[in-house]
């Protein structure tokens, strides 16, 4: 089987088991990227309104899921 | 049941959390029990697996890492986790996405269940506890409950270490204890 057609497979998956452990591989993957490129953001004087703006959520958002960690 | 917890053994559990949530386990196992009993080094289970040269190191080594990632759950979505790391790292040095805190899982807050091996070893330590005619439940009796079965129990047992030498090295430390 090729890489596409398993690919394929897997997102077609009626397993829920398979699909939604795919879906929350994907989901820490995303939380990591997000930190760092808002930590970017931060370090290069972004402001919070920005940053929300890129990342299609609101301000307030963004700014308490981050504000704890000093980002 | 957890009112008979010693102090050190209630550690034990919240250390477990910790623990589980750092290896990013969405329930606490017998094996986070495990590693949670190292991190009271002043209680008598930690004594005891010292004795009997355990190492936290060595559990750990054991049970695996426990990886940030999910790689295989990740390339079945067709996303290759080495790519995305190598192309973070480029631009954010190396180590980078390893290092967020999202990786490290300190963004999930709040309660992690107990996985059913783990909650079948506080039964069991309380069960020890009895069984022995003590009052409470201390991490040596965690240590007990452990060893019936589950995870832990595999770790433990492959390094040599068993339910009934446990038992009497509990029950001759406590006798030592109670003398001293």
């Amino acid at each position: 089987m090729t890489d596409a057609t398993q690919v394929a497979a897997a997102a077609s998956s009626r397993d829920p088991a398979v699909g939604l452990a795919a879906v929350a591989s994907l989901r820490g993957l995303l939380e990591s990227l997000e930190e760092l490129q808002v930590g970017n953001a931060r370090a290069q004087g972004w402001s919070w309104q920005q940053i929300a703006q890129a990342l299609r959520v609101s301000r307030q958002a963004a700014h308490k899921k981050y504000r704890r960690f000093g980002i | 049941m957890f009112e008979r917890f010693t102090k050190r053994a209630r550690t034990v559990v919240v250390h477990a959390q910790e623990i589980a949530r750092e290896r990013r386990s969405a329930t606490i196992g017998s094996e986070h029990l495990l590693l949670g009993l190292f991190a009271v080094p002043d209680g008598l289970a930690a004594t005891i697996l010292l004795r009997l040269r355990v190492e936290r190191a060595d559990v750990e080594a054991d049970l695996g890492r426990g990886a940030p990632f999910d790689a295989e759950g990740l390339a079945r979505l067709g996303i290759d986790l080495d790519e995305v790391r190598r192309q973070t790292e480029e631009t954010f040095g190396p180590g980078a996405l390893d290092r967020t805190r999202a990786a490290q899982g300190r963004w999930r807050g709040g309660h992690i269940p107990l996985e059913r091996d783990a909650k079948k070893a506080l039964e069991l330590a309380l069960r020890e506890a009895v069984r022995l005619g003590h009052g409470f439940i201390g991490t040596e009796h965690l240590l007990l409950g452990l060893l019936h079965d589950g995870r832990a129990r595999d770790v433990l047992v492959a390094r040599g270490v068993g339910l009934d030498g446990t038992r009497a090295l509990v029950e001759e430390l406590v006798r030592k204890r109670q003398a001293g």
